[in-house]
């Protein structure tokens, strides 16, 4: 009865043949195309090693100007511009400045980079069913692997540093923005669709200026859960050799130093909370014909 | 009535399928395993033989080097650890030692475990000049930084090994900052494994922290350079293990003494055959490369290669045990 209390499993040596097999494929894999991958992600890499740069030596009232300058233009709001002032104010006085401006360089990237390929997808899913049930077990994959997975493959073939880093990020971050795009767009109400229909609108018309209107809270949504998802794999990304606020914070959970773990963590939420707020409020700019409804 | 009945056959379940009887002596053992494989099969080995040959409730904990060592002396948890590298935290472990609250076991790795810097065997072989650390740095575009374009890398380790600290300050004492080097963190060991073995795949070059016994070096030949100087034990004690000491001198890295530790409250509770085991297990790097290679080439975990080793080196390990734990382990194996 053996083989009802232990569950009959492929033979130990076959399973292992298996696995050598796959590992030696991919040995092949990386020595004979390593070198065109990694050329193909050069450019991606020059970019945002100058954007670090750019951060990093810009002097701080510089830096302090020009956040405020765009928080207060996205958003027209004292409250949010001086929120987000405030808290780099005491992110540099705490002493992680150089830190912070790495970690905000290389997650603005990663966001705009999922943001302008999630909503594209979330739109065309929305357009067909046979799409979305492709995508879909990709976006669960995306989201569940556990990143170490894929990032041994990934450091095998490019390294460690920023090109993985952002890599294991957008992969984590893209599946909110594509999954509420679709939502929020099949949303959108029939009659609103006719409507549109009945006066004649083209396709791209219709996408343009009834359905993506009309699907912004969603997106919305989509775009804050995107940022908070981008900036929690951090400290994940430090584990493959990323600079920035989660190498700290690795250090503090490999030594136990509670209280650099704790200001290091604050200081991610701070950034997050500012790139949120910020994006909100535009959002909500963008929203203003809403007001009308309600008028 | 039928409630009555699924409440008994519930009942009778779990009184039936209750676990094993208490431990005699030992009771609760937390061993350490760090996250490389030499002290991963090692304290798979440990487990194996305390709950099979002295009937202890041992369970694996993982954690590195510095914050399992740390802790023993302050909190007296976990209870073992079967690889401590003692000379990466001099200052602590003498401490403890003398303080009475962690006592030392067996020389767990005899041939002791070999740190430094590495580089590949082929560029070794291709510049015969390059011996030391000194040499090293003169050519920092041998050992390109992947992201810093211009400048030369060494690797270091990730954060928690006490080599880390190590080769931090190693690379302030050899001014590398100053011939045109940067201080790579890479953050985990995968990392670490990962960037020397993508170097080495497409025969790049590469330079950082490495140690011996591992598969990794049995499988990527590699060569240690020369720290080209003596070795200073009071500076070593001074500066070079100490992550904050702001002026660090070049020394050499001694070969380390790997002595596994047990807690004072462990060490007490746990009977002298236990206490006999620890001081008597004890294997040459030899035997562990050879282990660890076959664990690499069967994707085996610590367990397997811990299983695979007492079935195949009856000899050696009948060694540590008394005759009665060594019959009870056989029998389970």
């Amino acid at each position: 009865m053996n083989w009802f209390s232990s569950f009959p499993q492929m033979n130990d040596s076959s399973l292992t043949a298996l696995k050598k097999a796959i590992d030696e494929g991919f040995r092949q894999f990386t020595r004979q195309y390593g070198d065109t991958i990694e050329g193909f992600f050069t450019p991606l890499q020059a970019f945002l090693i100058w954007a670090e740069r750019l951060m990093i030596n810009t002097p701080w009232p510089i830096v302090l100007a020009v956040v405020g300058a765009i928080a207060w233009l996205a958003s027209r709001r004292v409250s949010v511009t001086a929120a987000a002032i405030a808290t780099l104010l005491l992110i540099g006085y705490f002493g992680m400045w150089e830190d912070t401006m790495r970690t905000i360089s290389m997650i603005l990237v990663c966001t705009v980079l999922s943001i302008a390929i999630g909503i594209p997808i979330g739109i065309l899913m929305a357009r067909s069913a046979a799409v979305q049930g492709c995508i879909n077990p990709v976006l669960d994959v995306m989201q569940t692997m556990p990143s170490f997975v894929y990032l041994i493959p990934v450091v095998m073939l490019l390294g460690i540093g920023r090109v993985p880093g952002v890599i294991a990020v957008v992969i984590y971050a893209l599946p909110p923005i594509i999954r509420l795009t679709n939502l929020g767009i099949r949303l959108v109400d029939r009659d609103m669709l006719e409507a549109a229909d009945a006066f004649g609108s083209s396709s791209w018309q219709k996408l343009r200026k009834v359905q993506l209107p009309l699907a912004l809270p969603t997106i919305m949504a989509g775009i804050n859960q995107t940022i908070m998802m981008a900036l929690a794999m951090v400290v994940i990304a430090s584990m493959i050799g990323v600079q920035g606020l989660g190498q700290p914070v690795l250090k503090a959970i490999a030594n136990q130093y509670f209280t650099l773990g704790i200001f290091n963590g604050l200081a991610i939420v701070g950034i997050a909370i500012i790139f949120d707020r910020v994006s909100q409020a535009f959002g909500l700019r963008l929203q203003k014909h809403r007001e009308a409804v309600h008028g | 009535m039928k409630t009555l009945l699924a409440t008994t056959c519930l009942a009778l379940a779990v009184l039936g399928g209750a676990g094993p009887a208490r431990a005699a002596e030992c009771g609760d053992v937390t061993i350490a395993s760090m996250n490389w494989q030499s002290a991963e099969v090692l304290a798979n080995v440990d487990k194996f033989i305390l709950n099979k040959g002295y009937g202890c409730n041992a369970d694996i904990t993982t954690g590195d080097t510095v914050p399992t060592i740390t802790s023993m002396v302050e909190k007296g948890q976990p209870d073992v650890a079967p690889e401590g590298w003692v000379d990466l935290l001099p200052e602590v472990v003498s401490r403890g030692l003398s303080e009475g609250r962690i006592v030392e076991g067996s020389q767990a790795l005899p041939d002791g475990g070999i740190q430094g810097w590495w580089i590949p065997q082929y560029v070794a072989d291709a510049h015969p000049d390059i011996k030391t650390i000194p040499d090293m740095l003169k050519h920092p575009e041998l050992f390109p930084a992947p992201e810093n374009p211009g400048k030369g890398a060494v690797t270091n380790g990730p954060q928690g090994w006490g080599g880390t600290i190590v080769t931090s300050q190693l690379f302030k004492a050899y001014g590398a900052a100053n011939d045109n080097f940067v201080l790579i963190d890479t953050g985990s060991a995968a990392g670490l494994d990962g960037s020397l073995a993508k170097a080495y795949e497409r025969k790049q070059g590469w330079v950082g922290y490495y140690w011996a016994p591992t598969s990794l070096l049995g499988k990527y030949k590699m060569v240690k350079l020369d720290f080209g100087v003596p070795y200073d034990p009071a500076e070593w004690k001074r500066c070079n293990t100490k992550a904050d000491c702001p002026d660090p001198k070049p020394n050499t890295w001694p070969v380390d003494h790997v002595f596994t530790l047990m807690s004072k409250k462990f060490a007490d509770r746990a009977g002298p055959e236990v206490v006999a085991y620890f001081k008597a297990r004890a294997w040459s790097n030899d035997t562990v490369e050879k282990l660890m290679a076959w664990m690499t080439d069967n994707q085996a975990t610590g367990e397997d290669g811990a299983k695979y080793f007492l079935k195949n080196n009856e000899a050696l390990w009948t060694k540590w045990v008394s005759a009665d734990a060594a019959k009870k382990i056989k029998a389970a194996l």
